[in-house]
């Protein structure tokens, strides 16, 4: 077997990065009608530039693979995705609440 | 190589129709998804599901599957027999050859790199693509364009801060110049900028699936996923720390040292400062733009009351301060 070695520079895709609704579609697993849908649902803000090209900020993508994957995999809609991941982020918010309340109590 | 029983993983008869075999990976899915799941080994248990789906859902690739013969176990080793493929066709997404498998490692010095800290999605078993070739049934689809992988890398709330570094072996199988076949590696070694946050995506440009023709290769992303930390919690780019102090650094104020993730830094507790009190310490969370900021959540811990001296002083604080905690609930 062959092995060959690279050195990469990795590229972050974050803040003040804006990315075309197609390429979202691919990296999120979401047709565009979803995006649509989604944005209607105020779960992603689009913004139209150049006119006819809708783009959405990096800093969706998180939220939106999460929802892609949970329409693949589990295949409930975009409401219902979008759903699961609002009470989804809640439950890490509370988790997250009662482990700093629970450090504060405990005897370590 | 080990047999899989893909049945026994969806916990189906052989027999199972094509609903039953649905319906067992919707439930099975729905309790042990990455982006959902409590449970241990989810995404290991998740991917093993995938897998079991992806051929039994398939009346094409469930029959091979079933031609192997109901004798093999779950976990014995297994080789295909000679003919294997002989009168089957696979079509669809996840039996083309070419995929990359994924071997990953943490490595800063550049030496080692234990195979831990990512991960492949849609990334089959050997078995799997001994029987139906690599590959992964996503992608960037059509144009002879390669396909983009996915992988998830999890990194500690340290690494996250001041960057790292990960290695990881890329499998690809290449033609040669004489129409054979060859398996390479390709060792890539990934700089991780500081400043990454949960779920956060990096993007390897050509380092995904090769392109069929003369197309593009697809990317490979990296999905970062953060551990959790002994001391620190993170929301966003903020960290909190709970920081116990003794009754007079809170109630006369102090100077204390204080962890950071970059370091110990001086920090001033404010005289008559309280339990659960939270001080901030302006851009000492993750770095960005801005940068987060870390919380010191104030926990007063009482010494005991174990020797003839420290009972005296809570004696004496007893007799001598006019002090009742629950003055509020009198009201």
């Amino acid at each position: 077997m062959v092995r060959v070695t690279h050195r990469l520079e990795a590229r972050v895709l974050g803040e003040g990065d804006w990315i075309a609704a197609s390429e979202i579609c691919q990296l999120c697993w979401l047709d565009p009608g979803a995006v649509m849908e989604l944005a209607e649902l105020g779960v992603v803000a689009p913004r139209e530039t150049p006119p006819g090209e809708w783009q959405i900020a990096a800093t969706a993508l998180p939220r939106l693979r999460v929802i892609g994957r949970l329409m693949r995999d589990l295949g409930v809609n975009v409401s219902g995705a979008a759903l699961a991941l609002e009470l989804l982020e809640g439950r890490r918010e509370l988790e997250r609440r009662i482990r700093t309340l629970e450090l504060l109590v405990s005897d370590h | 190589m080990e047999f899989r029983d893909y049945y026994k993983v969806l916990g189906v008869e052989r027999a199972a129709t094509a609903d039953q075999i649905k319906a067992a990976y919707r439930r099975l899915a729905r309790k042990f998804h990455p982006d959902v799941s409590k449970e241990p080994n989810a995404e290991a248990r998740f991917k093993e599901m995938q897998e079991a789906y992806e051929v039994l859902k398939d009346p094409e690739k469930r029959a091979a599957y079933d031609e192997l013969g109901a004798n093999w176990k779950a976990g014995e080793q297994f080789r295909p027999p000679p003919d294997w493929g002989s009168g089957f066709e696979f079509s669809g997404g996840a039996g083309r050859p070419g995929g990359a498998r994924f071997r990953a490692g943490r490595g800063r010095s550049g030496t080692g790199a234990a195979p831990d800290g990512a991960s492949a999605e849609q990334d089959f078993s050997d078995f799997f693509s001994s029987l139906f070739g690599g590959g992964t049934p996503f992608g960037r689809g059509g144009g002879g364009a390669g396909r983009d992988h996915h992988a998830r890398v999890g990194i500690d709330l340290e690494e996250a801060y001041r960057g790292t570094t990960r290695t990881l072996e890329l499998r690809r199988p290449e033609v040669k110049p004489d129409g054979s076949v060859e398996l390479r590696t390709h060792t890539v070694r990934v700089t991780i900028p500081p400043g990454v946050t949960e779920g956060q995506l990096i993007r390897l440009a050509g380092q995904g699936a090769a392109a069929s023709g003369a197309g593009q290769a697809g990317d490979l992303y990296l999905e970062v996923h953060l551990q959790p930390h002994r001391l620190f919690q993170l929301e966003g780019r903020d960290v909190t720390l709970t920081f116990p102090v003794a009754p007079w650094e809170a109630a006369l104020g102090s100077s204390v040292t204080v962890p950071t993730l970059g370091g110990s830094v001086d920090m001033h507790i404010p005289a008559g400062a309280q339990s659960g009190q939270k001080l901030r310490l302006r851009g000492r969370g993750l770095p960005g733009a801005p940068a987060g900021d870390q919380y010191v959540q104030l926990k007063v811990v009482l010494p005991p009351a174990n020797s003839p001296q420290a009972k005296a002083l809570y004696e004496e604080m007893r007799s001598k301060l006019d002090f009742d905690p629950r003055a509020q609930q009198a009201r």
